[in-house]
């Protein structure tokens, strides 16, 4: 029989024979250390994943088509949005008009033109609201009034953050003030037209640059911005596709069709999220290395304790021949069953308990409802790091008794 | 078979420093059972662990079968202590959380030619009258038949030599008596060579020759 055999011999002896309340207790810890290790990433890549779905659905679309540089308009949209329509994974197409304007709200009750109380600039989206749908999410999130239809010129919708009350995140003074649908808001556009538009609805994003929008007719924008309502641009092209994640792949083929514009995907545009991303990325690192640390120092009290009350015992075995590299590898190997005891226990407690905790009741967060991103990357590295501290502290508190002479582990002198 | 020349072994440094073994010179001959007696402090037990590899002299010169033992390195006296020596200790030395058959064949199982071991461990086991007990745990059997597993332990490689530390020193008259005995028996028909630590004089009409050793020193040496 190997080396590796008497240790592990030695080692099923040794946890056979154990306290089996500190065996549970060690697996306890781990099982707790492994699931801890797993969830705060998985709750932070929840929040990622939903920031990241918020800008898809209600911002960015999956890819973006921008003029090419120089050009304000990309042109010959009906056909390009066509063309684009027939690509296999493409669900929607949507061609955006973009502009700004100065809204007021009540603007008659101000005394002078100095009053910019329940006012400010926003960004004006002319849209095609059928189009849109397919695209974005506003329409579903729509939380008064209605969306908009293709004939509307004097109807506007309004994001939370502009229209105000509860909901708002933003201050009062920052939006115009408890806007509500029905009411009637004064667009002074960059161009210097003003228009007059009812509040046709209210949407809460739950994205906060998507909640900072208007949104208008394509047609009426036109109209705005001196354009022939029957003119074939639009500022921007927004793509939705059947699955986030394989942009670049349908941007590959979208490069075929001779489109003349910027093709990017979500990810290029998302570079707060990415912000965002890293410093959850940080977080998550020092949280993890806290983790792990905790769990090397109660597995090194745990095999620490085991191996002073088994000094003696150690002693004995080195005196009868067995070599030291045998007594280490058996403690390692107790360590090591601790290790894949807790992380057994732990991914049971994370798949049978956790997960479908957060599947049922997701936390509802400002950004959105939250529920675990499991990365299959960072359940590994889990794993790893668990095992890793596990073999430390298995190692030295082991370490530290064979080096003592036979003599003094035995007799302690 | 052994050969001790002006060994000596000092504890501590500077002014805290305890001579346990002066100048020790002796030599045992193979087949030979002999006692190293002396009082407490006498530096008995330090000899005995020197030659048992388990310490190292401070000086002088350890031959067991033409080996230097002081040029082995670390890992080399373990597998010289695995496979040429057995060491019976003085009380509790088998491991608790094997049983009496695995706490006697673990030193086979290190052995990569004993490939019978718990055949052989069986056996030492019933030549050490313990026949009965295998599958029982160290607690659950007396310390003279804890001793007896340990010398059952001791043998199971075929050593060269059994070392013994004082093995009947917490043992009742009845079961020191048995142990001796057993030493006796297995020196006279294996021929095993034994050298055993005691300070019981009575032990002497069990073994072939005492040495004596007085503060660090051999007193005398007598048959």
């Amino acid at each position: 029989m190997g080396n590796l055999k008497v240790a592990l011999f030695l080692a099923y002896k040794s946890i056979i024979k154990g306290n089996r309340w500190a065996l549970v207790l060690v697996v306890l810890v781990m099982s707790l250390s492994f699931a801890n290790l797993i969830l705060t990433p998985s709750i932070l890549s929840g929040v990622t994943n939903t920031l990241n779905e918020q800008q898809v659905n209600t911002l960015l679309a999956n890819i973006i088509i921008d003029p090419e540089e120089g050009e304000h308009y990309l042109n010959r949209v009906d056909q390009v949005v066509r063309k684009i329509e027939q690509t296999p994974g493409v669900v929607g197409v949507s061609a955006h008009l973009n502009s700004s304007a100065f809204m007021e709200y009540q603007w008659q009750e101000k005394d002078s033109p100095a009053d910019k109380g329940k006012s400010g600039n926003w960004a004006v989206i002319g849209i095609d609201p059928l189009p849109e749908a397919k695209v974005t999410a506003i329409q579903e999130n729509i939380i008064d009034g209605s969306y908009l239809e293709a004939g509307d010129r004097d109807k506007i919708v309004l994001g939370i953050e502009i229209a105000g009350g509860n909901e708002a995140q933003s201050s009062s003074f920052l939006t115009l003030g408890d806007v509500q649908v029905g009411d009637n808001v004064w667009l002074t556009y960059s161009n210097g037209v003003q228009r007059e538009y009812e509040v046709k609805g209210i949407f809460w994003a739950k994205e906060t640059q998507a909640d900072r929008l208007a949104f208008v007719t394509r047609t009426e924008l036109a109209s705005v911005m001196g354009r022939s309502v029957f003119a074939d641009r639009a500022s921007q092209i927004l793509v939705k596709t059947e699955q986030m994640g394989h942009e670049e792949q349908l941007i590959a083929e979208l490069e075929t069709l001779g489109i003349n514009g910027e093709i990017r995907s979500w990810r290029e545009y998302g570079g707060a999220m990415s912000g965002i991303v890293s410093s959850f990325d940080v977080i998550v690192s020092l949280i993890n290395g806290i983790g792990l640390v905790v769990a090397a120092i109660v597995m090194f009290i745990v095999i620490y304790i085991s191996v002073l009350h088994k000094r003696r015992q150690i002693g004995i075995l080195r005196a009868i021949g067995i070599k030291t590299k045998i007594v280490i590898t058996s403690y390692l190997a107790q360590a090591l069953f601790y290790a894949v005891l807790g992380i057994t226990f732990g991914e049971l407690i994370i798949h049978f308990a956790i997960e479908p905790y957060f599947a049922n009741y997701p936390l509802d967060l400002p950004l959105g409802m939250v529920s675990l991103g499991i990365e299959p990357a960072a359940a590994l590295k889990a794993v790893w790091g668990l095992i890793s501290a596990a073999i430390f502290a298995g190692f030295i508190p082991v370490l530290s008794i064979i080096h003592q002479s036979i003599i003094k582990s035995i007799w302690g002198n | 078979m052994i050969k001790v020349r002006h060994i000596k072994k000092v504890y501590g440094q500077g002014l805290n420093t305890t001579q346990a073994v002066k100048d020790v010179s002796i030599t045992v001959k193979p087949g030979e059972f002999v006692a190293i007696m002396g009082r407490s402090g006498s530096g008995k037990s330090t000899l005995l662990h020197i030659l048992g590899l388990l310490d190292m002299p401070t000086g002088g010169e350890v031959y067991i079968e033409d080996t230097d033992i002081l040029k082995l390195s670390e890992g080399e006296r373990a597998r010289f202590r695995l496979e040429e020596l057995g060491y019976v200790f003085q009380e509790y030395s088998l491991l608790g959380e094997l049983t009496i058959l695995e706490n006697v064949y673990l030193p086979a199982l290190c052995l990569a030619r004993q490939n019978n071991g718990k055949k052989r461990a069986i056996e030492m086991l019933q030549t050490v009258g313990l026949g009965e007990r295998l599958k029982h745990y160290p607690s659950e059997v007396s310390g003279g038949e804890q001793q007896r597993a340990a010398i059952a332990r001791a043998l199971i490689n075929n050593p060269k030599i059994l070392f013994a530390d004082e093995p009947t020193a917490s043992l009742d008259a009845a079961s020191s008596k048995v142990i001796l005995e057993l030493f006796r028996r297995l020196n006279k028909d294996l021929k095993q060579t034994i050298v055993m630590v005691t300070h019981e004089p009575e032990d002497g009409k069990y073994v072939d020759r005492v040495v004596w050793l007085k503060d660090g020193l051999v007193l005398e040496t007598n048959s």
